[in-house]
């Protein structure tokens, strides 16, 4: 194992033993070999750049590097953005620890030197973040390379596996030559994505929200604070917030154009699908911290005299997030709600039980109009999972779920600090 | 038209509003226990005539501010990670250090200030500064965010005491008006000295991270930007015209009677009884006392949180002790250091300290607003919003310019005899 640290101003020499310079940058390339360093950028006494291949290289060790060619064969070094530079890209940067599910700042970059029957090879092995890569950071060319060793191993490392960096590059097409993708971030649960978001800064978060496919990336944004989430789709471009936003439970895609400016928000609404979009527009008619703005137009409903046949048929047909279902709505020819039938017990009764009888006794609802403290209100009263909401005549609305409702009470429960 | 332009104005207002606090708590803790000592010392020992300076200082403090609150919110980084992104480990570990010696002055000189403070009530610092200590650090550690900003706030209103006390000094407003508009010079080393000192207290390094970092913790938009400009603008202005009753305070009386000396702040409200009466005096040091407490809370918070940022260690209240041990342990040594030095040393003992404190700061202030100027100028970082070519001059004209008064400050303060008369 050999860390960037050491291998950093090491003295280059080429075949002959002549001086060629001092090691200044690994570069890797993406495109052939994601673990192999590819060339080593060595900076003459003349203070130029040369950059020496991995072939060329017969030998690295913390003291020296040697080539197995001469001087003339080294080639200048040409920038190439499709190169991946530990130096610059890796040190010192804020990456992805796709296996913690945290963001942390690289102290140091850990190698292993392989060599082959003609020329030697460094791959990496990991990202070290840890007390004792910090130490190194700070002693290394001050004492001995060795001494620093032995000091530092008293301290506790830790080191990130190359396969769990998740590196952030917020140039759009830079990412594309470096092969970045998010494919693992994508995995994580979307609240712990939200976690990694809200630690970055506004390129690097855009940088991910752009990488992610649209669902996830919705998932994710509906965990962050909604004035995040509102900053996040301005800065992407309004096609991609659209295509967001429509993933996006209607109540929760409502409360984030609400937070938008009109411009962008009418825009983000016009890129989107109109079904999607009108019922949008619809939750975004209603007053802020009412029973109509906490709701959602996602539910299920059904004519008063469907059977339990007809309730699994409508629920089978149910497009939205059908995790978020809790009970079947019943309405009479005027869309008038008479009554809620809980899903639990639709799945414990016969298929041709008429819905009517094995529907609440009572009926709760509550007036869009009505203020969001009256619906906590009826849900700590009535132990309710979700409610409905209706007009002054009666007709059903939209639901209030009880996420919704737990996220209004948490919000007004005082945050801890930094919370 | 007009109820229309109403409506435009009140939504403006509600965002000012909204966006509003980093910038002006940064300013209140600014004027902290040393910086009301020096004004203090400025008015007793110069009169008004050292007023002259708070306009351009101001000016200075805007210019410098408002880059930093432009780069938090436009990278929504901290300066620190910045700092440590740009200038790798190494620069960002010295500057650390440097930062964590400076405001380990600045908290020993928190709690000596409440401890003047509180004997002005005749309270002694053995019961006020132990209290004072765990106060700041329940509030922080055991209170919740909501609750810790609402009492900033009502501390940030607490510092009316000045200017109602600088209004029973009854000062002569024609004379202070003028002075503050009209330069003055006095060629003495003892004025040099103030003038210095009156500079140095309000441009400090540790503003600048804890601004940077405020501004990206309240998650301020791009496009909110423009209110939080005159968030700035606006803290800047009401440190400047505390100082001024401040300043103008002690010169209507301690000045005027010609005993000018003073040791502490709290003997500058000790002095305020006899002359401008009970109330004012009273009023100086419950001020007093309010701005060290004030201080003492935010300034080893944001010491522990930019410091363990810098160097990539889990930070943040709402971790547990042993998932951020270091910022737990740099907050409470921090505090307990500063409290305990106040107890147990004697005032000439502190002096070393708060000398190596200042060093610190003299040494700092170059390279965080070198670093700072070259940070807003990259184009990568800023985009459109690094620094126009005439903002930039000014920039740098004003940095220079601190620079050389605050590392002429550190010199003066070690070889106060060798300045020429």
């Amino acid at each position: 194992m050999i860390y960037f640290t050491e291998l950093e101003h090491l003295p280059i020499y080429g075949v002959k033993g002549e001086y060629l310079g001092r090691l200044e940058d690994l570069c890797v390339d993406p495109s052939q070999n994601a673990l192999r360093v590819a060339s080593y950028l060595v900076k003459t006494p003349k203070k130029t750049i040369i950059c020496i291949t991995h072939e060329q290289m017969q030998s690295l060790s913390v003291r020296a590097g040697q080539t197995r060619v001469p001087r003339e064969e080294v080639r200048c070094y040409a920038p190439d953005e499709g190169l991946l530079k530990v130096k610059k890209d890796i040190l010192d940067q804020q990456i992805i620890d796709v296996n913690n599910r945290k963001v942390v700042r690289v102290n140091d970059v850990d190698f292993d030197i392989q060599p082959t029957d003609q020329h030697t090879e460094l791959r990496i092995i990991g990202v070290n973040v840890g007390l004792a890569a910090a130490l190194r950071r700070l002693l290394q060319g001050l004492m001995a390379k060795h001494t620093v060793r032995m000091i530092t191993s008293l301290f506790p490392t830790k080191i990130i596996p190359w396969e769990f960096v998740n590196l952030i590059e917020p140039d759009p097409q830079r990412r594309i030559k470096l092969r970045l993708s998010y494919d693992r971030v994508a995995e994580l649960h979307p609240a712990d994505i939200a976690d990694i978001l809200e630690e970055l800064g506004r390129d690097e978060q855009k940088a991910v929200i752009e990488g992610l496919d649209e669902e996830t990336a919705a998932q994710a944004l509906s965990e962050i604070p909604t004035r995040m989430q509102a900053d996040l789709l301005e800065s992407i471009s309004a096609q991609k917030a659209a295509d967001i936003v429509e993933e996006m439970p209607p109540d929760e895609a409502a409360d984030v154009l609400h937070e938008l400016s009109p411009e962008t928000s009418a825009e983000v609404l016009a890129d989107m699908e109109k079904d999607e979009a009108n019922e949008v527009r619809e939750l975004l008619g209603f007053e802020e911290n009412t029973a109509g703005a906490l709701m959602t137009t996602e539910y299920v409903v059904v004519h008063e005299s469907a059977t339990v046949e007809g309730a699994i048929t409508a629920l089978k047909s149910f497009e939205g997030a059908i995790e978020s279902i809790h009970a079947i709505h019943l309405v009479d020819n005027t869309a008038v709600l008479t009554a809620a039938v809980p899903v639990g017990r639709i799945l414990l009764s016969e298929a041709s039980m008429p819905l009517k009888e094995i529907g609440s006794d009572s009926l709760i609802s509550v007036p869009s109009h009505s203020d969001a403290n009256s619906v906590v209100d009826l849900f700590h009263k009535y132990n309710l999972i979700s409610l409905p909401v209706v007009d002054d005549s009666g007709h059903l609305l939209g639901v209030v779920t009880a996420d919704d409702v737990l996220e209004l009470v948490i919000n007004k429960k005082q945050f801890r600090r930094r919370g | 038209v007009n109820r229309e332009r109403l409506r435009r104005f009140r939504m403006q207002l509600l965002i000012f509003l909204a966006v509003l606090g980093p910038g002006i708590i940064t300013a209140n803790v600014d004027n902290d226990a040393g910086g009301i000592y020096t004004y203090s010392v400025a008015g007793a020992k110069f009169g008004y005539s050292l007023l002259w300076t708070l306009l351009p200082i101001t000016v200075a403090l805007v210019v410098v501010q408002e880059m930093v609150a432009r780069m938090g919110v436009v990278t929504g980084k901290g300066l620190a990670d910045l700092i440590r992104e740009e200038y790798g480990f190494r620069t960002t570990f010295i500057l650390m250090m440097l930062l964590l010696a400076a405001d380990l002055g600045n908290t020993i000189a928190e709690f000596a200030g409440l401890a003047s403070g509180m004997s002005v009530f005749g309270v002694t610092r053995y019961i006020a500064v132990p209290l004072g200590a765990l106060l700041v650090w329940a509030l922080v550690v055991k209170g919740t965010y909501r609750f810790v900003e609402k009492v900033f706030l009502a501390a940030c209103v607490f510092y009316v005491a000045y200017p109602v006390s600088c209004f029973l000094a009854h000062p002569k407003w024609p004379d202070a008006v003028i002075s503050t508009l009209k330069p003055s010079f006095q060629f003495s080393a003892g004025y040099f000295y103030m003038l210095t000192g009156v500079v140095g207290t309000t441009i400090a390094p540790w503003m600048q991270f804890y601004l940077q970092a405020a501004v990206v913790e309240k998650g301020i938009k791009v496009k909110e930007y423009i209110y939080s400009r005159w968030d700035v603008i606006v803290g800047c202005i009401i440190t400047d015209v505390v100082a001024f009753f401040i300043i103008v305070a002690c010169a209507a009386t301690i000045y005027m009677s010609g005993n000018r000396q003073i040791n502490d702040a709290g003997d500058a409200a000790l002095a305020l009884r006899p002359l401008a009466g009970h109330a004012a005096s009273v009023l100086f040091a419950f001020g007093l006392c309010n701005a060290s407490l004030f201080s003492a809370c935010i300034l080893p918070l944001a010491t522990a949180y930019y410091v363990c940022e810098g160097l990539g260690l889990e930070a943040g209240i709402n971790k547990r002790f042993h998932e951020a041990p270091t910022f737990y342990w740099l907050y409470t040594t921090l505090i307990v250091l500063g409290a305990l030095a106040v107890m147990l040393l004697s005032e000439a003992k502190q002096i070393p300290i708060i000398l190596l404190s200042q060093v610190a700061n003299g040494i700092l202030l170059p390279f965080v607003l070198i670093f700072m100027l070259r940070l807003v100028n990259r184009d990568d970082l800023m985009g459109k919003y690094k620094n126009s070519r005439l903002f930039n001059n000014i920039a740098w004209v004003t940095c220079v310019v601190m620079i050389a008064l605050t590392l002429l400050l550190v010199v003066s303060t070690f070889f106060p005899n060798k300045l020429p008369s």
